[in-house]
């Protein structure tokens, strides 16, 4: 009884030097820890997002690879490593040169369709004019009624198929692919779709805008045709050897 | 050392253009950085050494863009000298000057590359390259140029760097 007043003192003095040291002075190099822990969480953050970068990449390329193996063409697999170098071509620059084989007028293409032509190549690195150059013109096919006509960019960045039969039935959202006419694509390549068509009084043929298959803006790896075996229908043409007369 | 410092700052501009300048692009048109380098070189220095940096950075670009080598080399020599000349033909270099000097230099840059890139324009097309691409290109290299200039020209202040043309006049 005498003891439990002093007792209940030095207990509750007890319990809060206690409190003080657990929560004030023991947590002193809490704070700096915390800040050290941060930091870690900022890296570790920067390492994810890193990774995760390169998987995205890994993968967009994988595919790329994988459908490299199904084509019946020889291609190089390439990175885009600049674009707009000048605003008067539409032009990228890709990681793979004269020493990986690749030569001017090769086509280029993705595992989605075309997308331009080689123009320039240098020891290291090759230019490729994109689709929605006017400098390039491709030799293009309705897929749907067979109609051939030429494909060619515009200065403002639009692709225009040119020169399509008067007669053709070209709807708006038809397929076009390549039509093998030009060295340097096979036939059968997937270009984009007809996005308006459009046949003036006084015009001799029918155009049509068109919606390229391959977003340009987005494009980060690609392959460059170096060879290809003339499709089927290509190889069972008629030859041009002469007919022996008996 | 001064050369080699002159050639890592060109082939630095190019790089940037290569791989930055989708960064600065407004409305699908975006800066010549190597222009901007030969012009400013010119306005900050004398006529030769924007003739010098300009045929460089021009030199490399060429290397990269599609069109003949030596288009740009040419082109950007030349609006590197006649930035250069301008600092004779005023007093003083001001940021308003170095605005309608780049303008200037800009369109007729633009004017021969898009002739050079692009012979067979018809009409219209030759009216939307100008309007949509030629002039806002030119105006946005007078703005990034005089921002540029504008900059150095305070840290060279700062510093008590004394401009060129303040020195000779």
């Amino acid at each position: 009884m005498i003891l439990e007043g002093p007792l209940q003192v030095v207990a509750s003095i007890q319990d809060s030097v206690g409190e003080t040291w657990n929560h004030y002075i023991a947590l002193q190099h809490v704070w700096e820890e915390n800040q050290s822990l941060k930091i870690e969480i900022q890296k570790l953050q920067g390492e994810q997002n890193r990774l995760r970068e390169q998987a995205i990449l890994a993968m967009d390329f994988q595919k790329l690879l994988t459908y490299q193996a199904t084509v019946p063409m020889t291609t190089v697999p390439a990175h885009i490593i600049g674009r707009k170098v000048s605003n008067w071509y539409r032009a990228m620059v890709i990681d793979k040169g004269a020493q990986d084989g690749i030569h001017v007028e090769m086509g280029v293409i993705t595992n989605a369709g075309v997308v331009g032509r080689i123009v320039r190549v240098n020891p290291t690195t090759s230019i490729m004019l994109l689709l929605s150059d006017p400098n390039v013109a491709i030799t293009g096919m309705i897929q749907s009624s067979r109609d051939e006509g030429i494909i060619q960019g515009t200065p403002q960045g639009a692709i225009h198929m040119k020169y399509l039969p008067p007669l053709s039935s070209v709807q708006v959202g038809d397929t076009i692919v390549t039509s093998g006419l030009t060295d340097d694509f096979p036939r059968g390549l997937h270009i984009g779709h007809i996005q308006q068509v459009t046949k003036a009084a006084t015009d001799l043929f029918q155009s049509g805008e068109v919606t390229p298959i391959v977003d340009f803006s987005k494009l980060e790896s690609v392959l460059v045709i170096t060879s290809f075996q003339p499709t089927i229908s290509q190889e069972s043409q008629p030859s041009a050897e002469p007919l022996s007369v008996p | 050392m001064l050369i080699a410092l002159h050639i890592v700052l060109c082939i630095a501009t190019v790089i940037a253009q290569a791989t930055f300048s989708s960064l600065l692009t407004i409305h699908d048109v975006y800066p010549d950085l190597c222009l901007i380098l030969a012009c400013l070189v010119g306005f900050l220095s004398n006529e030769y050494k924007g003739l010098i940096i300009g045929l460089t950075v021009g030199l490399l670009q060429d290397l990269l863009t599609p069109g003949g080598i030596g288009i740009n080399m040419i082109l950007k020599g030349l609006a590197g000298t006649l930035a250069g000349v301008t600092t004779h033909t005023v007093s003083t270099v001001t940021v308003s000057a170095v605005v309608l000097v780049t303008v200037v230099l800009s369109l007729g840059c633009g004017l021969a590359s898009l002739i050079v890139a692009y012979p067979a324009l018809d009409g219209s097309e030759a009216f939307h390259a100008i309007s949509s691409i030629l002039i806002p290109q030119a105006l946005y290299h007078s703005i990034l140029s005089a921002g540029i200039f504008w900059l150095i020209h305070k840290i060279r202040h700062a510093f008590g760097v004394v401009h060129f043309s303040h020195k000779r006049a």
